[in-house]
């Protein structure tokens, strides 16, 4: 992403020269495609795909302009000479400039149009499954332990839709764990009542003059089952959908409950079919994925209320809207920004936004797998306990979410006078009169903690299992702080060897200068390792420390852009200096959890109003929640280009 | 140029589709012997995917041909050296592509061995259906599962910026299409549970619902529905569920393969089965430490006891995701991490312990070989009517290079393996080629596998 952002910013200016030169904008498919289809469409078609470009499935200009980036590398190929090859025949000057100026006014004008990209429908990940059946059904169902694991995609959330997958194994795991988690919605009667206030029942005497009525008359069957029944049914389902229901699905739920209460001999064949119509819910697509409907135009449109309220609810809760934001989705005007805004705030202050906090933060930062199992030799460093893991974990969690909720202020992520501890991880960190298990917020005396690089958790998952790593700390920095990832290493790039580690003064800082001396190295080490090394002074479990044993940690050295530090409490304040590619990192990474999808080239406007918001707000963090919430990308949708399947 | 077909019975009647084959087919059996019994003995096929490479020096024996002593990393064959393959000089052609550097372009075509699409999330392609799912889709239809995809560890969450590829692709080597890997099971209890729990003595059945074809089919009709009115690529999402649905139903509904599967559950599996759902019971509620050893061989045995009972014929198994850093120092002589140590950078001392952990995996596989020579199919065993291979995408993992692979294959697939060889191909032979084999013993009508150029004759008795 940063890299498409250097290369707009490099492009941008020569657009604009070009889009003042008033003159009649050329069409896509009137006056560019046929160039192409002369000149590119031999090589990049559907059934060549000469270099991973298909150019001819882009049949509008719409569908163009989605993937902009792509169009933009063949301007710069077409600009260079490099395509055609020469092979091909050439193109003519005015060709070459029809392409160039027509695409690029394209691209251009779709950067100042408000488009929203496209996001296909997300399946629930295994945290959203989780939390939507608490809420739902009041039952803790250890989802991700039972279903099997997804991967991750874009900035690195498990809640990407492209690698949300529904396997045949997967779906049938769904079914079962329906069941499990209805069992036990119906064992336990304080949660089964909430949802079936009270079973309709029948005593025998009815059943046997209704089973005469059946028999000797044409009249339909009795119909107060049936009417109970949907009192029940339509109100789940509707909460579980999180809209309402449509006819077509109210006719479908009637009669399964009355084929399956038909079926039914049992006394309480009113529960069991019942249960039968809940578990249909709970595998229903539309309870599985969140669906956002097609309208039938061709410009960008809004989503509806309640498209745009489990937007809201799946970004800040993990979970379905409650009854206040179904109300207000209903009743008012959720595009109302006046609306949005209070619906945020109350969101926010609500305890289930730490679902956000907690997954956003641990995923961003690079230390989900902490809560799950230890990445830390047992055998060399016995204290590094399953409590103290947790400790470590949560830190980040109350961290993150007083600074989301709280503090309101985003460079508290960078640096603080506080952080959260309980008695164990404090008396790991070296700090005193912190007693009792729970995780408090504590006042720091000075800044070696306080932000996140001070944080166990994420020194212990920047660690190898024996020993730190200056090379993936520093990495760390760059890639999840500053935004800058450095290039993959070469191929046959070694690592260095974990036994030096064995020896307690293992002398890194020698080793690494292996790196910046050798050319091939040094141009990506220089800019990794003096931040690792800045950072030596916490060991692989995030104990602080001042020598390697007899020998003195030195913490000094210069950065590849120039700053000379000692230690991390100067570490950090370069890094808060660096504001914008913090205020940029942030920005993408919320924007991609929110959304769903990677930060595209028609997302640049969003991207930069959200930087902007930050910049000029003091990282104020409801500022950029509401800058986000009320950009185009969030709020609006706009029809998939590709041809429809033929069903 | 034209090539002369031959087409057998069988092979035609399968062309036509198992619908209408078995009909036909149990028609034809005479009454008390189901149509099961008559035909040839199936082929099972497994993968056993290795992440991180090996040791580069001490894999290949010094000796080739069929007289040759086993390399250090290969001891744990010992008793199974008659029974092996050992094939030199494979290359994966498709993970060699601009900026597939690392481990990830060489793990997701492990068994697709065409390029993957570079991209950390969107348009996933793995560039092609991998080959146990080809086989699943041409041999796996009789059977209650068309494959199985078992491991050992979650998907790794996150991307690599660093490289660009999501950790998605380090974690599947099947892909039931390009664009859609298959599901891994971890975890030995809900995989034991999903096939076996109701053949186990004593234990706890499941009620099935009489209601889930109502429900499912309520369910279906309302995805049908849904997908008419999505946009191209929702649709294409929304596909899975409906497979997913479908592959279910056809599952309820086969009631004959249930019967198969029922009748292939003897006394001696029942007892099998007990004795390792103790296990499995035992190792839920004692395991803390990092000693994956038994685990492991649960997982193994499940897939052992799945092959016996004909629950399916196609497996793969992952003993790790790639750049899996497991801690393997429960090994004597290891202190570290697979993929730290696999960057070795030429130390002694850690190039040890590499050799050392790549010989615990060797040892589960001759562990997986021995539970298959130990059970009794036809006049031979299980072994012999099975294709257990070996692998992993990488040969030195310090230089995450897909050239001379190591490969192992187990079994004599029927009769059509001359096993007991370590080979040498020419330098650079596509990996493809060495499926191409497999396709051909399985008498699957495909003319050639990914980049393949030919096949490896050398492997066929």
């Amino acid at each position: 992403m940063a890299k498409l952002f250097k290369l707009l910013s490099l492009l941008l200016p020569c657009f604009f020269t070009l889009v003042y030169a008033q003159e009649p904008a050329l069409d896509f498919v009137e006056d560019i495609r046929p160039v192409l289809d002369q000149h590119c469409f031999g090589c990049h078609n559907v059934g060549k795909v000469a270099g991973g470009i298909n150019l001819e499935r882009y049949e509008s200009e719409g569908h163009m302009v989605e993937d902009g980036h792509i169009w933009l590398q063949a301007v710069k190929q077409l600009q260079s000479g490099q395509m055609p090859p020469d092979s091909e025949p050439p193109l003519s000057p005015e060709e070459k400039e029809l392409l160039v100026k027509g695409i690029n006014d394209i691209l251009v004008k779709s950067l100042k149009e408000n488009n929203p990209g496209r996001v296909v429908i997300r399946r629930l990940n295994h945290t959203e499954y989780h939390y939507t059946v608490l809420d739902l059904l009041g039952v803790d169902f250890d989802a991700a332990a039972y279903f099997p694991s997804d991967g991750s995609g874009g900035a690195g959330f498990d809640n990407y839709a492209q690698t949300l997958f529904v396997t045949p194994l997967k779906f049938e795991r769904y079914y079962d764990a329906a069941e499990i988690i209805l069992q036990q919605v119906y064992e336990q009667p304080e949660l089964w009542r909430k949802l079936v206030p009270h079973s309709y029942q029948t005593s025998w005497w009815q059943r046997f003059l209704s089973w005469i009525t059946h028999v000797f008359s044409n009249e339909t069957a009795d119909e107060t089952p049936v009417t109970e029944a949907e009192a029940v049914i339509f109100p789940f389902a509707s909460k579980a959908y999180r809209r309402f229901l449509k006819p077509a699905e109210k006719e479908a739920f009637r009669q399964l409950f009355r084929k399956v209460y038909a079926g039914a001999t049992a006394a309480n064949r009113f529960d069991a079919a019942i249960l039968e119509i809940f578990r249909a819910i709970l595998v229903s697509p539309h309870f599985l994925y969140r669906i956002e409907e097609e309208q039938p135009v061709d410009y960008p449109y809004p989503l509806s209320n309640f498209e745009l309220a489990s937007r809201l609810s799946y970004f800040l809760w993990s979970s379905l809207p409650d009854q206040a934001l179904f109300e207000a989705a209903y009743r008012e005007n959720l595009h109302d920004s006046l609306v949005l805004s209070r619906e945020v705030r109350r969101m926010l202050q609500d305890p289930r936004a730490k679902r956000f906090s907690e997954s956003f933060a641990t995923q961003w930062f690079g230390v989900s797998r902490l809560k799950e199992d230890s990445p830390v030799d047992p055998e060399r460093f016995p204290e590094f306990t399953p409590s103290l893991r947790q400790a470590m974990y949560q830190e980040l969690v109350e961290y993150f979410h007083y600074t989301l909720t709280q503090s309101h202020h985003f460079l508290d992520l960078i640096d603080s006078d506080y952080t959260f501890l309980n008695e164990e991880l404090a008396r790991h960190y070296g700090i005193p009169d912190v007693i009792g298990d729970r995780m408090r917020k504590v006042t720091l005396q000075d800044r070696t903690r306080g932000g996140v690089l001070g944080m166990g958790s994420v020194l212990v998952s920047t660690s190898l299992p024996l020993r730190t790593s200056p090379v993936l700390r520093g990495k760390w920095v760059l890639e999840e702080i500053l935004g800058t990832p450095p290039p993959p290493p070469p191929p046959d790039a070694g690592v260095l060897p974990e036994e030096q580690a064995d020896k307690e003064n293992a002398p890194l800082r020698d080793l690494l200068a292996l790196h910046r001396a050798s050319p091939d190295c040094m141009s990506c080490h220089q800019k990794m390792d003096p931040i690792g090394l800045g950072m030596e002074n916490y060991d692989a479990i995030g104990r602080w420390r001042e020598a390697y044993g007899e020998d003195p940690i030195i913490a000094w050295d210069t950065l590849a852009s120039g700053e000379v530090f000692n230690g991390p409490v100067e570490l950090k304040q370069i890094l808060l200096t660096k504001e914008e590619n913090f205020a940029r990192i942030l920005s993408e990474k919320i924007f991609t959890y929110a959304i769903g999808r990677s930060v595209e080239f028609v997302d640049e406007p969003t991207m930069q109003r959200m930087v902007k918001t930050l910049l000029e707000n003091d990282f104020h963090t409801e500022q950029l929640i509401l800058a986000l919430v009320n950009s185009y990308p969030f709020r609006y949708k706009v029809n998939d280009f590709d041809q429809k399947l033929k069903l | 140029m034209s090539k002369k077909w031959h087409i057998s019975r069988r092979r035609m009647l399968k062309g036509l589709g198992a619908c209408i084959a078995l009909p036909f087919l149990e028609a034809m059996v005479p009454p008390g012997l189901s149509a099961y019994s008559l035909s040839k003995r199936p082929v099972r096929f497994a993968c056993l995917f290795m992440p991180n490479g090996v040791h580069p020096d001490l894999w290949t024996p010094a000796q080739f041909g069929t007289d040759f002593e086993l390399s250090p990393i290969l001891q744990p064959l010992g008793a199974f050296k008659k029974d092996v393959l050992i094939l030199n000089e494979l290359t994966n052609l498709g993970a060699n592509f601009p900026g597939s550097d690392g481990h990830y372009a060489k793990t997701a075509n492990f068994l697709t061995c065409l390029p993957i699409y570079k991209t950390t999330g969107d348009n996933l392609d793995s560039g092609g259906i991998s080959l146990d799912q080809i086989i699943a889709q041409h041999r796996g239809q009789e059977t209650l599962h068309a494959s199985l995809e078992y491991g050992l560890e979650r998907i790794n969450s996150g991307i690599d910026a660093n490289v660009g590829f999501t950790r998605l692709y380090g974690s599947n080597i099947s892909w039931k299409s390009p664009s859609q890997p298959c599901s891994k099971e971890i975890d030995p209890r809900l995989a034991f549970d999903r096939l076996f729990r109701d053949y186990v003595p004593g234990a706890a059945q499941r009620q099935e619902s009489p209601w889930k074809q109502s429900v499912l089919d309520v369910v279906l009709e309302d995805a049908k529905v849904l997908q008419r009115q999505l946009g191209r690529s929702d649709q294409d999402k929304l596909e899975e569920y409906l497979e997913s649905i479908r592959s279910i139903e056809k599952r309820i509904d086969n009631e004959e393969k249930k019967k198969a599967f029922e009748q292939h559950i003897t006394p001696e599996i029942q007892k099998e089965l007990t004795h390792l759902n103790m296990r499995i019971d035992e190792f839920s509620e004692l395991h803390i430490g990092i000693d994956i050893t038994e685990k492991t061989r649960q997982m193994l045995d499940i897939m052992a006891l799945a092959f016996w009972s004909d629950a399916t014929r196609v497996c793969t198994f992952m003993f790790g995701n790639s750049v899996s850093n497991r801690n393997f120092s429960f090994l004597e002589g290891v202190q570290g991490s697979h993929h730290q140590i696999s960057h070795h950078s030429n130390d002694l001392g850690q190039l040890e312990q590499y050799k050392i952990i790549n010989q615990w995996h060797v040892s589960q596989y001759a562990y997986f070989l021995e539970k298959l020579k130990a059970i009794p199919e036809g006049e031979g065993n299980l072994l012999d009517q099975s294709m257990i291979m070996f692998g992993s995408g990488l040969r030195d993992g310090n230089r995450h290079s897909p050239h001379n692979l190591p490969i192992l294959l187990g079994g004599k697939g029927g009769g059509a393996l001359k096993t007991g060889q370590n080979l040498q191909f020419a330098q650079d032979t596509p990996l493809s080629n060495f499926y191409l084999s497999l396709i051909r013993i399985l008498d699957i009508p495909m003319e050639c596998f990914a980049d393949s150029n030919g096949e490896l004759c050398e492997i066929y008795a």
